[in-house]
């Protein structure tokens, strides 16, 4: 079933402390990329080299998303001849990183980000504009982060 | 207007939609009624094959962008803004491949427009990449969705070609039965093709012209790159490409999807300090860099106890780089590491500590240290590497190639120190851009030995610089002279001798800076300071000198390096003495002295920072200055490290008006090589041997340096002789420097 539970909701046991949203890197034009700069936030929550490696795939995944190469080609051609109906039975190339993007979210989670009291929502959820980091507050240390 | 149910149902903007629609639809059937049966028999089959095929790209592409979401941004969360809302501008500026844009705030959808977004009014949405709101489709026209306007456009038009032309050709053939039902109505049918002909090919023309130049509708009607560069162009043959084969954008408003659970429960992992990475940029007044400081302080106390590593410098770790500079940050005294070098911007030299403490602090004043702090200073970052024995740091200074050999050389009071007061010379030499040219060479020959690699690469390297520092901070104050030997033999000084004759010419190509007998202030570092240091290099060399030569003998054996050595910081400016003492006692490794005599003549020049360093970094450009020459003179190995201060003293105004703050210093060196040379020496034996010594560091004329060995001996009676010249002169921080006047 679809949960349509908000990922604070999922969480009971922590509460939110803050949000860090990772801005958008326009530096190349309008393709996806985020900016890897870490933010002071999350200086004393995770280690500098694993976010901005996450970040970093996650660049390279939208990269190879919107990347113009034969896959494109052929999806956009056979759209052509069949008059847009492939998109109804056919997922786009697009679409099908956007699933592992959002594959490796779900992963980066679990094994990093969680563990350290952040969580990482798909930026897709944001229109690509940002990637929100959910702070929780670390009530085992008593402070609020 | 809300997105919910409260829209209402305005029946008038469909009113061009459905216009379209019918009419498209109505004329093409209309068409194939009555006018392709007989085209079929007259011409052939393909006539209706053509124009179905060509109707039905027509309808889809139609139907493609009246239907598709053309690429709207949800709202944005409140989260999101909440800051932004009150106190936010309302443009952001952001730079697209160096042309600065500008995002606009969007109050309706709260957050700043990305750029090529506009909001449209009638959609009630901001768009991506948003072309226009097009009422024939009813439909804003936006990133996923362009292409398939643009190819409706083009379909269209051939399509309205073909009816108008087959029609024509049916009239004409039946020119006698033009009242007849089929006749009229391809009449009809071409009137209504040649009324939207005009229309539909201008709009296609100017979508064609649109899509070569990369531009949407909205850039070019609003004039935003009339006269200017189009960012997001890839070129004609790309941004054709762009539009017709880029892979379908994702949609943005999507349902709320199942998300993932994902358990999130305190207690949380947190970084440990020690495995932090500092990056750290060196940043030299011209340069910028940033240095995070991921790591807190308390691994600073780790550093301070790390023993000194008598090993190949420079242990890579980024994290104690950090500890470094928490180090320097937290004002620990007395131990290399511990020196506050952290004035938060180069001109900040709230921190110099008096020599004695912390040569780099005075070498490098605050900028360095900034560096390490935040991303300010650009010398914090030079600090930090400068304090590391190894050159290794340098590279990240960025400076690197400039100003550490300078640096290394007149520092090397210990490896600790004067990499750091090297580094941080060379970081002020780097932005003067002016040792440039040399400093590299001799930037990456100093760093040889195990530094070399990170010099080699000039290159602001994160945190490599780090593994010089952790040397400098490991051991805390006490280095051994062993350890100082070892490093210094190890240690970029070495290579630094070899510098020298690439420094040389770079110093003579700077003018000396106008000595300024006034008091040392640290904002005004350059030329007092470079001067105090200068004395105190030639006191300390004279006093070396005095001292069996043994002690310092290296090659380098100047006075500085004993400073540099011993305390790092503290012998940077200790009273005139105190330099000699230092060097005297230290009996640091020759190589170490030398190395860093060449640099401290540069440096002491150059960067006033710390009494080794600059004498060796003065040395190093400033062969022919004799000031600084007294620690810096020995370029090369073997001569008598120390110079007596005696002949350094006046060239030590001169290099001190010299050195500016952290950029000025690395002119210093250059200058007090050029000082050497030019002005006659104090004492001449000495200050030939000081020219010496820079010659052979800086490439001074040789035969300057030939004297120098022998000429050291020599000029140790002079020095004394010089002491009574010398005006103190009172710095930042409570230092006091000689300055033989």
């Amino acid at each position: 079933m679809a949960e349509t539970h908000s990922l604070q909701d999922i969480r009971q046991q922590a509460s939110v402390a803050a949000k860090v949203f990772i801005q958008r890197d326009y530096t190349n034009g309008t393709m996806c990329q985020f900016q890897t700069k870490f933010p002071s936030e999350l200086e004393s929550r995770i280690d500098k080299q694993q976010f901005e490696e996450t970040l970093r795939m996650l660049n390279n995944l939208y990269a190879e998303a919107e990347k113009l190469g034969g896959q494109s080609y052929v999806e956009g051609c056979l759209a052509c001849l069949t008059a847009y109906t492939i998109f109804l039975c056919m997922e786009t190339h697009y679409e099908k990183v956007l699933k592992k993007i959002a594959k490796y979210i779900q992963e980066q989670n679990d094994k990093i980000y969680a563990p350290r009291g952040l969580l990482l929502t798909d930026p897709i959820e944001r229109g690509l504009r940002v990637v929100e980091i959910t702070i929780f507050e670390d009530r085992s240390t008593g402070s609020g982060r | 207007m809300p997105n919910s149910a409260g829209k209402r149902f305005k029946p008038t903007k469909y009113i061009p939609v459905s216009t379209a629609a019918t009419l498209l639809v109505g004329s093409t059937t209309l068409f194939f009624v009555f006018t392709c049966p007989w085209l079929t028999q007259a011409i052939s089959l393909t006539v209706p094959l053509y124009n179905g095929v060509v109707f039905l790209f027509v309808l889809a592409n139609f139907s493609m962008a009246t239907f598709m979401d053309p690429g709207m941004y949800p709202r944005a969360n409140e989260d999101e803004d909440k800051d932004d809302d009150f106190r936010a501008p309302l443009y952001k500026n952001v730079e697209v491949k160096g042309i600065q844009v500008r995002m606009k705030w969007c109050a309706t959808c709260h957050f700043y427009r990305p750029p090529r977004c506009s909001h449209c009014s009638v959609c009630d949405n901001c768009v991506e990449d948003f072309d226009h709101h097009c009422p024939w489709v009813n439909n804003c026209i936006g990133r996923r969705n362009y292409r398939y306007f643009f190819l409706f456009l083009l379909s269209l038009s051939v399509h309205m070609v073909g009816v108008f032309s087959f029609g024509l050709l049916f009239v004409l053939y039946h020119m006698d039965r033009l009242g007849a039902l089929h006749t009229t109505v391809t009449l009809v049918v071409m009137c209504v093709a040649g009324l939207f002909f005009i229309p539909v090919m201008g709009l296609t023309g100017f979508h064609m012209v649109l899509v070569a130049r990369g531009r949407t509708t909205n850039e070019q009607v609003t004039g935003k790159f009339r006269g200017g560069v189009n960012p997001f162009t890839r070129g004609c043959c790309g941004n054709v490409e762009y539009v017709l084969c880029s892979p379908l954008a994702p949609r943005y408003i999507v349902d709320p999807s199942k998300k993932a659970l994902v358990s999130i429960q305190p207690p949380f992992l947190r970084p440990i300090l020690s495995d932090r990475h500092v990056t750290v940029k060196i940043n030299d007044n011209g340069i910028h860099s940033s240095i995070l400081r991921s790591k807190s302080k308390g691994s600073l106390d780790m550093l301070n106890d790390k023993p000194l590593e008598t090993g190949p410098p420079l242990p890579p770790k980024a994290d104690k780089y950090r500890e470094l500079k928490s180090h320097l940050t937290s004002s620990e005294d007395g131990s290399l590491s511990s020196k506050p070098l952290h004035p938060s911007t180069p001109a900040m030299y709230k921190y110099r500590p008096s020599f004695g403490t912390i040569p780099k602090v005075h070498y490098h004043t605050g900028g360095e240290k900034i560096s390490m702090q935040d991303e300010r200073g650009p010398g914090s970052i030079a600090e930090e590497s400068s304090r590391a024995p190894d050159y290794r740091s340098e590279p990240n200074l960025e400076l690197p190639e400039c100003s550490n050999p300078s640096l290394h050389r007149s520092f090397r009071s210990s490896p600790l120190q004067l990499d750091s007061l090297s580094l941080k010379q060379a970081y002020q030499r780097r932005d003067e851009a002016r040792l440039c040219g040399l400093e590299p060479e001799m930037v990456a020959s100093m760093a040889d030995a195990p530094c070399r690699p990170v010099f080699s690469s000039n290159t602001l390297s994160n945190r490599n610089g780090s593994l010089s520092y952790d040397s400098l901070l490991g051991p805390g104050v006490a280095l051994s002279a062993g350890e100082c030997l070892s490093r210094a033999t190890r240690s970029p000084y070495l290579p630094a001798r070899a510098p020298p004759p690439a420094y040389s010419p770079a110093a003579a190509r700077h003018s000396p800076p106008p000595r300024d007998p006034s008091p040392v202030r640290y904002d005004n570092l350059s030329k007092t300071i470079m001067a105090s240091i200068q004395e105190r290099k030639e006191l300390e060399e004279r006093e070396k000198l005095l001292q069996p030569r043994g002690r310092s003998q290296t090659p380098a054996g100047y006075p500085v390096d004993a400073d540099a050595r011993d305390s790092p910081g503290g012998r940077s400016l200790p009273p005139a003495g105190c330099y000699h003492e230092g060097l005297g006692s230290r009996g640091l490794t020759p190589p170490a002295y030398g190395s860093r005599d060449s640099l401290v003549g540069g440096a002491t020049a150059y960067a006033g920072r710390a009494a080794g360093l600059r004498g060796s970094v003065t040395s190093l450009p400033r062969a022919p200055r004799t000031a600084d020459g007294s620690m810096v003179l020995q370029g090369q190995p073997g001569e008598p490290p120390y110079r007596s201060p005696g002949h350094q003293p006046h060239r030590s105004p001169a290099a001190l008006p010299r050195s500016p703050p952290y950029t000025r210093h690395s002119p210093l060196p250059i200058i007090s090589a050029l000082e050497r040379t030019d002005s006659p020496p104090l004492c001449p034996r000495e200050e030939i041997h000081g020219k010496m010594a820079y010659g052979k560091i800086n490439g001074q004329p040789k035969d300057q340096s030939r004297l120098g060995p022998t000429a050291i001996g020599q000029g140790v009676p002079l020095s004394p002789g010089r002491h009574a010249n010398v005006k103190k002169v009172s710095g930042v921080g409570g230092t006091t420097y000689e300055i033989s006047v």
